[in-house]
């Protein structure tokens, strides 16, 4: 292709890109189709990746194709081994995609499509793309280390216990944040009970085929399983019909939070062959199944979005969570724009699979923006609805009224008609007792989903069967990070203790064992159980920490991401991470601020806790509605403080750099030329 | 059994583009024979059967349920270390 025609294409693709945009931003009064979305995104990333991630290749990070990845050097077969960049891809891709981006992009649909759409294209573009890209090629340079390890290097060690306190309250809240999610998908459905279930057995049986009957077909026994689900979908029909059996599996949300919690437990003492293996590949095979029906549906029907740009909510009165577009709209979308969690994984297996250094390109920004992708589907998902039913679906009770009759006449009274009997008939069709106050965002992305593909797959005979599946789908996905999370909490529990008396540290003791599961369990369930007993839906407080824990990590990613480029004597190129990190402090620190000292009772923990003190009774249901507040209020106070302490150190020592006090040393493995370029070469 | 590395993705593409180079009238294209062989390969990788296959090839054993038990004992650290993303 000749230099004029290349220009030609990337001119028509900004061209194009801009009318999209432009057609997203600009329409007022009008719907638009969801393709407009879709087709900025593509353009936003195809512009985004050509450009700016080659920019940052070869002008900041300067990628050797001569230099021998850790996956070369210290090939193991084990945990170090040079394996395909497309390959690559796809496992680091499955392992960051997780429920967060169809679960923020839908709660963040209050405001409209647009304020989220653009976070989502601008956000990744230029920051979650860029941190995943610049994190996996530093650890790829430093021996596939943990973000923990290069902050503890790089900035020094107050960087890497915060970066090691951080990546712990990140894991409790989100584990508390997600199973309240499930909770919210799941209370009163028997059909959605039974068959999530059902999946615990399916699990087992896998994990016992695997072993005695066809050990590591691991891909045949995932088709099996996922027969097994669909076949327990099916099932779950029948059970909510049946009159005997269905009350055992109607549960109150309170109920199900306990089981939910004696299952975490269960699941962390379990051996991993048995149920968390097991389940995760039926979850990754679920997951990237739906992930590409979602996206063949959305565009072979390319329906029509029903959510206006811009709703009244984006003054702060949302219903779903209280606050204004800045910082909330930037903090409850997470993964999908930038999430912090994912330098956990660009620093844990992916580094050591890295074949040739400039691979880390495709597969870090590539991955992310695939990830950013599903959040766009997830955002059509949920404004493909009627504004109405989407406010009816994910208002909580405390703020619509639980009467069916008050929350469509309050939901009305905003501009967005909704009516019981319309209501009652969508939860008919889907096969709900109510879809009234399912707050979470689960339940309203599994309505939309349904409603994208009943239109052409099966019809209306069919939505409840395609309802109950992305239920399934969204809870098998939580309950995997769940069983996940709480182990990999185990053994950074197990990790620290070991420092204080060393048998705790010994994962083959039971002892320490059972009791570092508990903790870890009794921490994500005391979050748990807060958001069941919550009266405004438990989502208004926990999603927003959990947003801003994960923004605060990725926060001390880029802390250590530019500080290893100041070190490498680039300052001036550090822009591309000091331009994200800058927004992030300024939407981190925001929004702690207001979710600590806001006088709004709605956003403001404090200001609430001081309203349930003036204005009712106190009794213990109170004083622990209270106590959560301020507990609330200090977990988050004290992860902004220390996120301040690494972001001070680090300008301390950008300064001292910059300035010649200091003597730069980065610690990157020494060169040592690839094998496989000579043999490309050669 | 013949579990296909991730890393011996490419020659495998490349195999299979000589072997439907060489086959008149076939109607798959090679294209799509190398995309569908990436594909399994990436599904491999994901689901751990690459792993198991090179875990087979170091300590030069055979598929069966003992070794699958050993393979599952040298993952349980593994695995379980590994966060699954939010």
């Amino acid at each position: 292709m000749t230099k004029s025609i290349r220009i030609l294409l990337w001119f028509s693709v900004a061209i194009l890109g801009a009318l999209a945009l432009g057609t997203i931003a600009l329409h007022r009064g009008e719907q638009i189709n969801a393709m407009w979305l879709v087709i900025a995104a593509l353009c936003a990333y195809a512009l985004g990746y050509r450009f700016y991630s080659k920019f940052i290749s070869a002008k900041v990070l300067a990628l050797d194709a001569q230099r021998a990845t850790p996956a070369e050097r210290l090939d193991d077969g084990r945990d170090f081994v040079p394996t395909n960049k497309w390959v690559v891809f796809g496992h680091h891709f499955a392992a960051i995609a997780g429920p967060g981006p169809l679960v923020g992009p839908v709660l963040a649909a209050q405001f409209g499509y647009l304020p989220g759409t653009l976070w989502i294209l601008i956000g990744a573009v230029l920051g979650g793309c860029v941190q995943d890209f610049v994190i996996l090629l530093f650890s790829v340079r430093r021996d596939g280390k943990s973000l923990t390890e290069m902050a503890r290097e790089e900035i020094g060690i107050v960087g890497g216990f915060v970066a090691y306190a951080a990546v712990i309250s990140i894991i409790v809240i989100l584990l508390g944040a997600a199973a309240l999610i499930v909770v919210n998908a799941l209370k009163a459905s028997p059909w959605g009970v039974f068959t999530i279930a059902m999946t615990i057995p399916i699990a087992l049986l896998m994990g016992l085929y695997l072993r005695r009957l066809r050990p590591g077909k691991v891909l045949e026994v995932s088709a099996l399983g996922f027969v097994l689900v669909m076949l327990a979908i099916w099932g779950g029909q029948w059970v909510s019909q049946s009159s005997a059996i269905a009350p055992w599996f109607t549960l109150t949300a309170s109920t199900l939070a306990v089981v939910i919690i004696v299952y975490g437990f269960a699941a962390s003492a379990l051996p991993v062959w048995l149920l968390l293996a097991p389940r995760d590949y039926l979850s990754t095979f679920v997951k990237l199944g739906t992930i590409g029906l979602l996206a063949v549906g959305i565009i072979a029907l390319r329906p029509t979005l029903h959510m206006p740009p811009l709703t009244r909510f984006i003054d702060g009165s949302g219903p779903i969570f209280a606050g204004s577009i800045f910082p909330f709209a930037f903090i409850t979308i997470a993964c999908g724009a930038i999430s912090g969690f994912h330098s956990l994984i660009s620093s844990g297996t992916t580094p050591k699979l890295i074949r040739r250094e400039p691979e880390t390109r495709m597969v870090g920004y590539g991955a992310m923006m695939a990830e950013s992708m599903v959040a766009i589907m997830a955002t059509i998902a949920a404004c493909v609805l009627q504004p109405g039913i989407y406010f009816a679906i994910n208002s909580p009770a405390g703020v619509v009224g639980r009467a069916p009759d008050a929350a469509a006449a309050t939901i009305s009274g905003w501009g967005f008609p909704v009516t019981a009997a319309g209501m009652n008939a969508l939860a008919q069709a889907v096969g709900e007792q109510t879809l009234f106050n399912r707050t979470g965002g689960a339940p309203a992305f599994a309505v939309g989903m349904a409603h994208i593909f009943s239109s052409s797959l099966g019809g209306q005979a069919v939505m409840a069967i395609w309802y109950h599946f992305a239920i399934m789908f969204e809870a098998l996905f939580i309950l995997t990070v769940l069983d996940a999370g709480t182990r990999v909490g185990r053994f950074m529990v197990q990790d620290a203790l070991s420092h204080i008396w060393k048998p705790l540290g010994r994962t083959s003791w039971y002892s320490s064992i059972l009791a570092t599961s508990a903790l870890i369990v009794a921490a994500w369930g005391s979050f748990l159980w807060q958001g069941v007993k919550d009266p405004l839906g438990g989502i208004n407080s926990l999603w927003p920490l959990f947003g801003i824990s994960n923004q605060l990590l990725a926060t001390v990613a880029l802390c250590v991401a530019t500080t290893i480029i100041v070190k490498m004597g680039k300052a001036g190129y550090s822009l591309v991470t000091l331009v994200p990190l800058g927004w992030l402090v300024a939407v981190t620190f925001t929004a702690s601020w207001e979710k600590m000292f806001n006088s709004n009772p709605r956003i403001g923990f404090l200001a609430h806790a001081r309203q349930l003190a003036s204005s009712a009774a106190p009794s213990h249901e109170i004083s622990r509605l209270i106590f959560n507040d301020r507990l609330d209020a200090a977990v988050t106070g004290v992860l902004v403080c220390m996120v301040a302490l690494v972001l001070l150190e680090s300008v301390f020592l950008w300064v001292s750099v910059l300035s010649g006090r200091m003597q730069a040393r980065i610690k990157e493995a020494p060169f040592v030329a690839s094998r496989f370029a000579a043999e490309e070469q050669g | 059994m013949t579990f296909p590395s991730a890393e011996s993705s490419p020659s495998s593409t490349a195999a299979a583009k000589r072997c439907s180079a060489g086959q008149p009238g076939t109607a798959v294209p090679t294209w799509f024979v190398g995309a569908t062989r990436l594909l399994l390969a990436t599904f491999r990788e994901i689901f751990d059967e690459s792993a198991y296959w090179r875990f087979l090839k170091r300590h030069e054993m055979s598929s069966c349920p003992s070794a699958y038990a050993a393979f599952l004992r040298e993952q349980e650290g593994i695995k379980a270390r590994r966060p699954k993303c939010c």
